[in-house]
């Protein structure tokens, strides 16, 4: 499984053709074919490219959204 | 824009930029919603599809009811809606509501119905979230279509055999709780 550093994680933002990559609990999930997920833009309020694992403590939803796509790797610690 | 309407709004701690792109794309997702709603119900047919045909009918208006709703306050803020409807479609806060690959599948029907009234609550929970005891404008209009929202989610998850959900369908007035937006 790949190890994907925080820098190395930020290239993965969605935009200008890049896939979108998220970190959440160590892992690293791709969502780039999501409708959710267009140019790397979730809701107005988060990014690809980055760790939202505190993030979703303040979604309106639970971790199982996230569960739903491929991992590609894990997050360096 | 409204200026000081929007300046309240900043000052209260608002991202307001961030709050107008969440309207428009919940803007974006009740029209779409309207349209594909509008191929889903008149795929309920036959004896199954029937019953169901109702409630998908009043969602259907509801939810363009709040598109209209939203609009006025999307401009108040200083926002706008894309020039481009194909760019609209595109940015909705929820995924497109298609017929299902069967379409004779009732079942499936309200399956997709319920997972749009589902993004719809999440949706305007995250709003009211955002806006309570700061943007009271935004606050009463997300609150109001959130209450009708959650209607329809009970409507389908009830069709669906999920348990009592508490609710009767509306009779009568449609958008009871988003009406007073629309005067």
């Amino acid at each position: 499984m790949r190890v994907f550093t925080r820098l190395e994680l930020e290239k993965y933002d969605g935009k200008n053709g890049r896939r979108a990559y998220v970190a959440y609990g160590g892992k690293v999930y791709d969502v780039t074919d999501s409708f959710l997920w267009q140019n790397g833009n979730h809701q107005a309020l988060h990014s690809a490219g980055g760790d939202l694992t505190s993030e979703i403590e303040k979604a309106p939803h639970g971790d199982e959204f996230i569960k739903r796509f491929p991992v590609v790797g894990v997050l360096e610690e | 824009m409204v200026k000081v309407t929007r300046e309240m709004v900043e000052r209260a701690g608002i991202d307001v930029d961030k709050l107008v792109e969440l309207l428009v794309k919940n803007a974006a997702a009740e029209l779409t919603t309207y349209y594909y709603y509008t191929i889903l119900r008149v795929n309920l047919i036959g004896l199954q599809g029937e019953g169901i045909k109702e409630i998908a009918e009043v969602a259907r208006i509801e939810d363009r009811n709040h598109f209209e709703a939203l609009v006025p306050r999307i401009y108040e803020l200083g926002g706008r809606l894309p020039d481009d409807m194909k760019e609209f479609h595109d940015i909705s806060a929820c995924p497109p509501a298609n017929l299902p690959k069967d379409p004779t599948d009732v079942k499936a029907i309200l399956k997709v119905l319920v997972e749009a009234e589902r993004c719809a609550v999440r949706g305007y929970t995250q709003i009211c979230n955002m806006t309570a005891g700061k943007d009271h404008r935004t606050y009463d209009l997300a609150l109001a279509i959130l209450n009708e929202e959650i209607e329809h989610e009970s409507w389908f998850s009830e069709f669906l055999g999920e348990g009592p959900s508490g609710h009767f369908m509306r009779r009568g007035e449609t958008s009871p709780f988003v009406s007073k937006f629309l005067k």
